[in-house]
């Protein structure tokens, strides 16, 4: 079987190259960018150079003359704001649709995915070919490293109709915290009930070598923390040794991002709160309260 | 400005259960609109010189009083609702192309505005296949609107940087969710809702290709995480200590 990777960045062209050569005998890596265009992870690069000044969107035509060309049977793209908008692009072209943010995908085109942010799980298969997929490194698990040949192959590119152009832009600042790596977490909610009341749990934080993180709520509406420290479905993923929820309620939408937790700790005022099912060890009881207690013990 | 604002009703999830076999079970679970949609409306209503319609395509189970003025409370002045079983868990191909059915029917749009991702497949993907069926320009993680003459200047972010986009008008945009935060209706807003149009329409009335994009096969409820669940309580003299024991120990 001929599988894709679609890639603009180089860790997930490596990542979803190994991950596909565990599906496929013959890996083609379109490369949307330099640093995607990694050699000796797939049988060959296909190197997309988008002109000066255009925008990684505008290569659906692109794509989708590539596809034509080289008939992949599936396509494992890397979720970027940029790619999501080819490949959506491209199904639409197609009469299919783009299974996104796989959990796992099989050979046979079947995927497993997230209903409800891990309420339900659901398991698909897209009815017509290429099957489109995003996927991360998470979705293949331990794949052996990604091998293949020095092969890059300059794809022609396909002047669209017409294309946005960007007028200006603004870097984000860089994070200056990196939940994906943290081994200790402190996750804040809408038991919190304003940004001064932020302090105790940065006290806290301190005293267990943690880093700060929050629910939904706390990231969008108050705005009290950064986007990367919402820990969620549609937020960062986490892998820590030890967790601590204050004041979460427990939805799934949220749990889904510390689910891979070694140990799960809470506390919450609600005892019917659904995180006590969740969770290792909970403690019923006011944040207010009990915070500044467990700070002074953990001296 | 004639902006349609494209929106999901979904099961709340906070009441979906798990049934004795690892099934879901809805049977409590009433409709809401999915919560980033929220954010779309209001984000559409804001819109400088914006006439906002809304449009929602889903099984006859979103035909429901409540979310019907819940929809038309929050800036929209009239609502097109295609509740119709055939579109029970429809992919992004069939919902697109229902909503380019219904958005031709019933009007001529400047905008098309989505949410950031529906609550349930969280997919992102119906409003670039309806920018792409329409042959319209479509930006996602749009997180600003600024109208402008035959055209809008949009903020656009995404995973390292904030893009200034001008986008000529027609147009889709796909949202974030944190673009604005969603008002909330007033009695009185939830009572005008009452006298708003409300246009209701079958699949058979669209004539859109509903053939299935992807097929399901099944939807389970996960396995429960194997977690101690030790409860303490602070009430309870000592469990404080206890908690603390084993949080620290966790550290050690």
């Amino acid at each position: 079987m001929k599988a894709w990777v679609i890639a603009q960045n180089e860790k997930a062209a490596r990542e979803l190259a190994a991950g596909v050569r565990t599906l496929a005998d013959q890996v083609q890596l379109v490369a949307l960018t330099d640093a995607a265009a990694v050699t000796g992870v797939a049988d060959e690069v296909l190197k997309v150079a988008v002109p000066a000044g255009a925008m990684v969107e505008s290569s659906v035509d692109t794509i989708a003359a590539l596809v034509d060309a080289q008939s992949p049977e599936m396509i494992v793209a890397e979720p970027t704001a940029a790619i999501k908008v080819v490949i959506g692009r491209l199904a639409a072209r197609r009469g299919t649709a783009v299974v996104t943010d796989a959990v796992k995908i099989n050979a046979d085109g079947t995927a497993e995915v997230m209903y409800f942010g891990g309420v339900g799980h659901r398991t698909v298969k897209p009815a017509a070919t290429p099957a489109i997929y995003t996927a991360s490194a998470a979705t293949f698990g331990d794949a052996p490293a990604a091998t293949g040949t020095d092969t890059v192959t300059e794809v022609a590119w396909v002047e669209p109709a017409s294309a946005l152009t960007v007028k200006s832009t603004e870097q984000l600042p860089k994070a200056d915290v990196d939940l994906t790596a943290a081994k200790r977490i402190v996750g804040v909610g809408r038991g919190i009930a304003a940004e001064e009341d932020l302090q105790m749990v940065r006290d806290l934080c301190g005293k267990m070598g943690a880093e700060l993180g929050c629910s939904r709520p706390v990231a969008e509406a108050e705005g009290w923390l950064p986007r990367e420290a919402y820990i969620g479905v549609s937020g960062v993923v986490t892998n820590p040794d030890v967790y601590l929820a204050l004041g979460i309620s427990g939805q799934m939408q949220h749990m889904v991002g510390v689910s891979n937790a070694k140990t799960i700790f809470a506390i919450n005022k609600d005892k019917t709160a659904p995180i006590f099912n969740q969770a290792d060890y909970g403690l019923v009881g006011d944040i207010y309260d009990v915070v500044p207690k467990l700070a002074e013990k953990l001296q | 400005m004639e902006v349609l604002v494209s929106l999901k009703i979904v099961p709340d999830d906070q009441d979906i259960q798990t049934t004795a076999d690892g099934k879901l079970d809805f049977s409590i679970a009433k409709p809401v609109i999915s919560s980033y949609d929220q954010n779309a409306i209001e984000a559409a209503a804001q819109i400088e010189g914006a006439n906002v319609s809304a449009i929602t395509v889903g099984p006859a189970s979103i035909n429901d009083t409540k979310q019907r003025k819940n929809i038309l409370a929050r800036g929209p002045k009239q609502l097109f609702m295609v509740a119709d079983d055939t579109f029970q868990d429809a992919d992004a191909n069939v919902t697109a192309k229902a909503i380019v059915a219904g958005a031709q029917k019933a009007g001529n749009f400047d905008l098309i505005v989505f949410g950031a991702g529906s609550a349930d497949t969280y997919a992102q993907q119906v409003g670039i296949q309806v920018g792409e069926l329409l042959g319209w320009p479509v930006v996602n993680g749009v997180s600003k609107i600024t109208a402008g003459e035959g055209s809008i200047t949009v903020e656009r972010t995404t995973e390292t940087e904030v893009q200034t986009i001008d986008v000529p008008l027609p147009a889709v945009v796909a949202v974030t969710s944190d673009i604005v935060e969603p008002r909330i209706p007033s009695m009185r807003d939830i009572l005008k809702a009452g006298k708003l149009p409300v246009t209701e329409w079958t699949a058979a009335d669209l004539g859109s290709d509903t053939t299935k994009a992807i097929d399901i096969i099944e939807t389970v409820a996960p396995a429960p995480a194997d977690r101690k669940r030790e409860v303490f309580d602070a009430s309870v003299d000592g469990d404080i200590d206890k908690f603390a024991a084993a949080l620290a120990e966790a550290l050690r």
